[in-house]
């Protein structure tokens, strides 16, 4: 059998840490937008 | 027009506490079923004699391929609705659906690669699913951009409604491009007619990544969607558009 185990861990660890990265991004542009929202709230 | 779209956006008359939170239990129950997957692939499925470990690849490539053309493919209808329709919540669910697409394509086209490389020897080749992949993330790559270059928002909705829907036209020539053309890239054992061609065990791990993976994209579109409702609030609130 051929010794490729290398090349799955590394699929396996970059698919985590892509839709991870992803996740994260939405959290912090939602927060960057509740904070904008909560400022022109204050202003009103 | 403009007042008649505005009047059907439900979002315009929200305030900041009707705006959902982004995240909730359910990307957290998703998450949790795709780590379950890639444990289940990685220690209780067996490996294939010929590939050797590099064919686990498999469950997450085929899987990220599934929900970039479901992703996709709801970019069109959404698209398609919008042009009839008019509601802009149709368009933002194709904007976030196109963004979550584009998230799992850039999966396929990494991990293909990285498959590729132990199994045929090479990262890359030009053949016509490999290529017409690339083509289908640069289009809605494209579409991305497109969005952020418009500022009037029905203008935005209505380019990308086309182009979105446009784009999709290249997900029938992906899946039967194995058939069409001389290629590399192995048939479906799936998604094809008669019974899949994997052994049991397999055949299990891989059902599991389809079901976990659709779950990840509906919980990444649900909160990419509340995102764009929270921006819609803030762009009502500042006066401008989305």
């Amino acid at each position: 059998m051929p010794e490729n185990a290398g090349y799955y861990h590394a699929a396996y660890a970059l698919t985590a840490t892509i839709y991870a990265a992803y996740a994260i991004s939405i959290w912090w542009r939602g927060r960057r937008v509740r904070e904008r929202l909560k400022g022109t709230s204050a202003r009103d | 027009m403009t007042s008649s779209v505005a009047a059907r956006d439900s979002l315009e008359s929200r305030t900041q506490s009707g705006i959902a939170p982004v995240f909730d239990w359910f990307l957290v129950a998703a998450g949790a079923a795709v780590i379950g997957t890639l444990v289940r692939a990685m220690a209780f499925t067996p490996v294939e004699l010929r590939q050797g470990p590099a064919q686990k690849i498999f469950y997450v490539h085929a899987p990220s391929a599934w929900v970039a053309f479901l992703a996709f493919g709801l970019v069109a209808v959404a698209g398609l609705l919008y042009l009839w329709l008019r509601d802009l919540r149709l368009d933002r669910f194709a904007e976030s659906s196109a963004e979550v697409g584009v998230v799992f394509t850039t999966v396929v086209l990494i991990t293909g690669p990285l498959w590729g490389r132990p199994v045929w020897g090479t990262w890359w080749t030009w053949d016509a699913r490999l290529t017409l992949t690339l083509f289908l993330w640069f289009v809605y790559a494209g579409y991305l951009v497109l969005r952020g270059a418009i500022d009037n928002q029905e203008q935005r909705a209505r380019y990308s409604a086309v182009l979105g829907a446009l784009g999709a036209l290249l997900i029938p020539f992906i899946h039967l491009s194995v058939y069409m053309f001389r290629t590399l890239h192995p048939q479906p054992i799936v998604m094809k007619p008669g019974a899949p061609s994997l052994p049991n065990e397999m055949l299990v791990t891989l059902l599991m990544a389809f079901a976990s993976f659709t779950l990840l994209y509906v919980a990444l579109l649900r909160a990419r969607y509340r995102l764009s409702e929270a921006r819609s609030a803030l762009a009502h609130q500042e006066g401008g558009d989305a």
